[in-house]
């Protein structure tokens, strides 16, 4: 970089006025982490290069104008917009990096009804589009646990993926068109249209970039009719995660397509479920959605695939629809599990994988096992499936543990990064992919060498050709 | 010397944060004599009780690093949905831990409900000192304490939000009263009522602690255990839920215009905050 932290804060002062500049350190420090260093944000113990300023973006035009200068100059830039990050993709790798904050570019530009496509600029929070979509009969069927916070550029950009996914696809499988920032200020937009067979798809090239390449400034994706009345939840107990994941395979490849499809291990169960299950239970649901005859059916038959299974008990399933009802987290539980964290210094950390489904019960029960026998002061070590496929699923590590003898920040070097090692090390091993829907960020970058492999070269080349001055969020996706 | 023996008392409640304002008009409106079905509902701590049992824990350690020796117990008056606390409790190093199951719901009942308390404290455990929390949930009188501290004739403090130890035989308590903190020093035996307290998290045990304790014997009493005729004492307590009403907790609000956070600061200022540091 050839200019001083002060001179990057003037030379954005200049671009889009002093107020939208924001130098505060108390800001700047809290900015320098996201939710994979959260610890340290909760206990004010900051060990991150601080940024030189955040700066919020109002227009399209001003992103380009920012980017264009960052380029120039050489300043390591960071999209952010609803800030939920878990895994280290906002956190300042290098010193006076600049973060473009595009929450403020947060208006709803079409709901098209007829087309049933919805554009948003990225600063949109889920919840206030998919509420507006509801007014509507409508909805965009995406329903990550983040809903309520997480903004519509942040969700493109880190691939997410919600609850209703088996049903209404990832977020890769919602957007169909958008309009993106690259450096040097280059705008480029991709039209919406339903499919098109014009050469390679290139919205995946922006599609969990997580900034490493451009910016996200608007979104245009899909929409289904919303039919809440016909919501049918379904659940069975089980002793084992073996045949809880037999039986999401075969509801997979009979056909069915249930919005949820998940196998909870009994520690994971434990957390959830325990005013229903023992504690040495796992618990398998699902919900069908849809048009009354397909959510009918879809039920009927996901009845009838468990019904083979006598060893699953079904339950009441006004169990699973009341636990259902109350699976989105906002601030208010974000604050109290902050609190709860402060208090008791134990943290809750999840790494989600994907894997066929010959190797993914290997993956889980593998990976639990040496997460039990190598990591000290571990209070609970399990998890669930949560997005099925026809050719495999998701396995959702979720895991505490107390941190004991060191100071928060390093929670991620003594407990988390060892975890993590141990399950991508085990998900590698069996050919799984490291990472289902929360990103490289930084805290991956470790093992995307081998995620990759020899389609490593793709990855590394869309870098040096989109970001040949590496001012994209040094650190992230490509190991710095 | 013997060890002071602590018992904590504690409720298992539903998760009330869990249900929607639907799940509340429907038990106003179709259910009132059963209440609102909380069946569905994960099961969670009473807040109050959480603080009361990792108050006692560090009561206990606060007590060892001055060569004091303490035997904890937990005892929780529910069914079989106590159980998986019971036995984190004992992961974490409650000595004792119990749960009398009723024969009944006792709900709307903290007559029987302390009497069972204060029998198991007699009778059973033979405590020094009761922590509870002061209340519990939605539905609940408040009085459970006060009434076990009548039929132990001990006496009570509410509202308490530390508990240190002094001597072997003496704690020192801070409770929250009207007009500020009371710090007392008492001599036990006591019932202190845990209040608001700063301490609300209940610690979590290891995997480890819990292998290490996992034989260890949760007791179930009975009522006529601890010479209590719950049944008999029901019938004495007949209050039930009569009806459930609905309260309005909508506000006005309003949002205050400007295009910057200077200009809304303003606004906000001129419109709202001027006048009351005027009035100061």
């Amino acid at each position: 970089m050839d200019l001083s932290r002060e001179a990057v804060v003037e030379g954005l002062q200049r671009l889009v006025g002093p107020d939208d500049v924001i130098t505060d350190e108390a800001v700047l420090v809290q900015s320098s982490v996201d939710n994979f260093r959260k610890l340290q944000n909760i206990f004010d113990v900051h060990t991150m290069p601080v940024p030189a300023a955040v700066v919020m973006a109002r227009s399209t035009r001003q992103v380009a104008e920012i980017l264009s200068f960052a380029d120039e100059h050489g300043v390591n830039v960071i999209p952010r917009t609803g800030a939920t990050a878990t895994e280290g993709g906002l956190e300042s790798a290098v010193a006076d990096s600049v973060i473009i904050d595009g929450s403020a570019m947060n208006q709803i530009l079409s709901i098209d009804a007829y087309n049933m496509q919805a554009t948003a600029q990225c600063g949109v929070p889920l919840q206030v589009l998919e509420d507006r979509a509801r007014e509507q009969g409508l909805t965009t069927g995406h329903s990550p646990q983040s809903k309520p916070v997480a903004h519509m550029g942040g969700l493109v950009a880190t691939r997410s993926i919600g609850q209703f996914s088996t049903l209404y696809g990832g977020i890769e499988d919602m957007v169909v068109g958008l309009e993106a920032v690259f450096p040097g200020g280059r705008v480029t937009r991709i039209k919406n249209v339903p499919r098109r067979a014009a050469g390679p798809d290139i919205r995946h090239v922006v599609i969990g970039n997580e900034g490493a390449l451009c910016f996200i400034t608007e979104v245009t994706v899909k929409l289904f009719p919303y039919f809440p009345e016909n919501n049918t939840f379904l659940g069975w107990t089980l002793k084992d995660m073996k045949t809880g994941f037999e039986v999401l395979r075969e509801v997979m490849v009979s056909g069915y397509r249930p919005s949820v499809a998940r196998v909870y291990d009994p520690g994971d169960a434990g957390l959830h479920f325990s005013h229903f299950a023992e504690p040495d239970d796992c618990v398998l649901l699902f919900m069908a959605e849809g048009a009354p005859g397909i959510a009918k059916a879809t039920a009927e038959g996901i009845d009838a695939v468990v019904a083979a299974h006598p060893e699953c008990t079904q339950v009441d399933s006004r169990y699973i629809s009341t636990w259902f009802n109350d699976l989105c987290w906002g601030p208010d539980k974000i604050t109290a599990e902050d609190e709860r964290i402060r208090q008791t210094h134990n943290v809750n950390r999840t790494t989600e994988i994907s894997a066929d489904w010959s190797s993914i019960n290997e993956i889980y029960q593998a990976a639990r096992a040496r997460i039990v026998n190598e990591i000290p002061d571990i209070t609970m070590a399990g998890g669930h499936s949560s997005h099925s496929y026809i050719n495999g699923t998701n396995m959702y590590f979720n895991y505490f543990f107390n941190v004991v003898g060191v100071g928060p920040e390093e929670e991620t070097t003594k407990y988390y990064l060892p975890i993590i090692g141990i399950i991508c090390e085990e998900t590698l091993k069996r050919g799984g992919s490291i990472v289902h829907h929360h990103g490289i960020g930084k805290a991956r970058t470790p093992w995307v060498k081998e995620e990759y492999g020899s389609s490593y070269y793709i990855l590394e080349t869309l870098k040096h050709a989109y970001d040949p001055h590496g001012i994209m969020n040094k650190g992230t996706i490509i190991p710095k | 010397v013997s060890a002071l023996r602590i018992l904590v008392s504690f409720k298992v409640t539903p998760d009330f944060e869990a249900l929607r304002e639907a799940d509340w008009l429907a038990g106003a409106a179709h259910d009132a004599a059963r209440g609102v079905e909380t069946r569905y509902v994960r099961r969670v701590l009473n807040c109050f009780d959480e603080s009361a049992l990792e108050l006692a824990l560090r009561l206990s350690d606060a007590r060892a690093e001055r060569g004091f020796a303490t035997d904890l117990g937990a005892l929780s008056v529910g069914g079989r949905e106590t159980q998986p606390y019971l036995k984190t409790l004992v992961a974490l190093g409650y000595e004792r831990a119990a749960r009398v199951e009723p024969e009944a719901a006792l709900d709307f009942a903290p007559a029987v409900t302390a009497s069972i308390i204060a029998g198991y404290a007699t009778r059973v455990d033979h405590s020094d000192l009761l922590l509870l929390g002061c209340r519990s949930g939605p539905g609940d009188s408040g009085t459970v304490p006060f009434l076990v501290a009548e039929e132990l004739g001990w006496p009570c403090l509410t509202q308490v939000l530390e508990v240190e130890p002094l001597a072997d035989d003496r704690v020192r308590v801070a409770c929250m009263v009207d007009d500020g903190l009371l710090r007392v020093t008492l001599r036990l035996p006591c019932v202190l009522a845990v209040g608001n307290a700063v301490v609300s998290q209940l610690r979590v045990p290891t995997l480890t602690d819990r292998l290490a304790r996992r034989d260890k014997r949760i007791d179930v009493v009975s009522g006529a255990d601890l010479g209590v005729d719950i049944a008999r004492e029901l019938s004495r307590e007949p209050c039930v839920l009569k009806g459930l009403e609905g309260i309005d907790r909508a506000r006005r609000g309003v949002i205050v215009g400007g295009a910057t956070p200077r200009e809304k600061a303003r606004a906000l200022f001129d419109s709202h905050l001027k006048s009351a540091l005027e009035k100061l």
